[in-house]
């Protein structure tokens, strides 16, 4: 049988196309883990510098002893009216406290890190910001992260 | 959800709370709890630290107990904000 061939033929129909796995399986129990946040909602110290509502590829170091009292959220993509009567609501760092406290997980990491998600350029986040905040997590030893976004 | 798979290939396991799970599955996130709420309060209501620390401690327990690349766990708490 002889079969009609057109190179680069492609469906009209648009089919959505998944990245390729990413997975480092879970090794240790979660008393023995050492856990940071990382969160897309745009969350930093007061102290330092917004980020630009237009788009920002950059993002903010948030030491594991803030204060929640001393956050805030510049984000231009998204409601902030519930983060911005408690933090907690999309960066939990006095429930991840509360959790090592309890003994539920080893300890909070000492650095965090907040972005501002939703958009901006994607190959930088992809290429450079995205690869920087998981170096930041590899030198503080850090075995699990929770992250809040979507 | 690309910082959450950059951090993945680092060698870091990782979890997401997603408010628009479908997303997040189509952008890849190796592993993801739903609670029903709304974007911007993905942790829980504000000023609800039970709920909050629920959440929380139900999507870490998840990172022991996923064990296929991709799945979504809806949590069972829910927060509807008043706008």
């Amino acid at each position: 049988m002889s079969l009609t061939v057109v190179k680069g033929l492609q469906s009209e129909i648009y089919v959505p196309i998944t990245p390729e796995v990413v997975w480092t399986p879970v090794e240790k129990p979660l008393k023995e883990m050492k856990v940071a946040l990382a969160t897309a909602a745009g969350v930093h110290l007061k102290s330092d510098k917004r980020f630009n509502l237009a788009g920002d590829t950059g993002y903010r170091i948030i030491p594991g002893d803030a204060s929640s009292e001393d956050l805030m959220v510049s984000h231009g993509g998204y409601d902030n009216s519930d983060v911005n009567k408690d933090i907690n609501c999309m960066f939990p760092l006095d429930r991840l406290r509360e959790l090592e406290s309890e003994g539920f997980i080893k300890e909070v990491a000492s650095k965090h890190v907040g972005f501002m998600g939703g958009g901006g350029d994607v190959k930088v986040f992809k290429e450079e910001t995205g690869p920087k905040i998981a170096e930041i997590f590899k030198e503080e030893g850090v075995d699990a992260v929770l992250l809040t976004a979507g | 959800m690309i910082v959450q798979r950059a951090i993945e290939s680092a060698g870091i396991s990782t979890i997401i709370i997603a408010a628009l799970p479908p997303v997040v599955r189509q952008n890849g996130a190796p592993r993801v709890t739903a609670p029903l709420v709304p974007m911007g309060a993905n942790a829980g209501e504000p000023n609800n630290a039970e709920m909050q620390l629920n959440i929380v401690r139900d999507t870490l327990k998840q990172l022991e107990e996923i064990e296929t690349p991709g799945r979504i766990v809806k949590l069972p708490y829910e927060y509807n904000a008043k706008i």
